[in-house]
């Protein structure tokens, strides 16, 4: 059930993240693109968690990939933070 | 504020178990560990999927009614022309005015401090607010946009105090160009409520 939990919090949390961001475009904010590819990546979390109980194996290599996609938007934005402070 | 810090360990941790996960070579026959089990009873595939199904649907349902009730009136900031530096707004300030509304928004008009003080409460939630420089002659907008947009409104704080008249509530922004944003945050120029207006372009 680990890789269950695993999987399930960091889709959730980083989708959740990702969506807040995407709701500010409502108000006119710019969408950056990268943050559909990372919440693709959480949503392909979430079912990685799920396959997880059948095939662990391949939800192993969702998740991997998932996270990949995931910290296209988190990388670029990490970096910009570090440089801003 | 834990949230983008908790999304990033759970990211990290993800990353690297599911890179392990993916490349070791299972052994025919291996058994199940409680880091990399082979799977669980039917059952509890069951009660999972179900759970989950119902988390999902729960949090989808949460997300559109706590969207319903946070919308609030918009707010038309008038600030003076060429005033570069931080605004300030306080909220229910005893014997202040309340602020107008104009046109079915909050007019919130800045005198050359750059300093307000209303009796009316702060309103939370969304809403799309618009920002003006003004003179005498005329009312130029002020865009809004995110790093690197060409903006003049940054760094948008919200936030409350304590003090001898009891606890205050505030609203502050900062109006310029994005450099000087940034050359204000690292203290290399004086701006401010009160600074020396200055033609933000």
């Amino acid at each position: 059930m680990i890789p269950f939990f695993l999987y399930l919090a960091a889709g959730a949390v980083t989708g959740f993240q990702v969506y807040a961001l995407l709701v500010l475009a409502v108000l006119g904010c710019p969408v950056n693109p990268l943050e559909f590819v990372s919440l693709a990546g959480s949503l392909c979390l979430i079912v990685a968690a799920y396959l997880s109980l059948f095939k662990p194996h391949a939800a192993a290599r969702l998740a991997w990939l998932a996270s990949l996609a995931i910290w296209c938007f988190y990388g670029p934005a990490i970096a910009r933070t570090i440089r801003w402070f | 504020m834990i949230l983008p810090y908790l999304a990033m360990a759970l990211l990290t941790l993800v990353t690297a178990y599911s890179a392990v996960a993916s490349f070791r070579q299972p052994r025919d026959g291996s058994a199940s560990t409680w880091l990399f089990p082979n799977g669980t009873r039917r059952s509890t595939q069951l009660t999972v999927g179900i759970c989950t199904l119902a988390l999902v649907l729960g949090g989808a349902v949460w997300l559109t009614i706590d969207a319903r009730h946070s919308i609030r009136r918009s707010s038309r900031f008038l600030i003076p022309e060429g005033y570069v530096g931080w605004v300030r707004v306080e909220f229910q300030v005893k014997d202040a005015p309340p602020l107008p509304v104009e046109g079915g928004e909050y007019l919130f008009k800045f005198p050359s401090s750059g300093f307000i003080r209303t009796s009316s409460p702060e309103e939370y939630g969304w809403a799309k607010d618009h920002y003006f420089y003004y003179s005498e002659k005329a009312t130029r907008i002020l865009p809004e946009t995110g790093w690197g947009g060409g903006g003049l409104i940054w760094g948008k704080i919200n936030g409350e105090e304590s003090g001898s008249q009891g606890t205050r509530k505030y609203e502050e922004f900062f109006v310029g160009t994005e450099q000087q944003f940034g050359e204000q945050k690292r203290g290399e120029q004086n701006v401010g409520p009160g600074a020396p207006a200055t033609p933000a372009k």
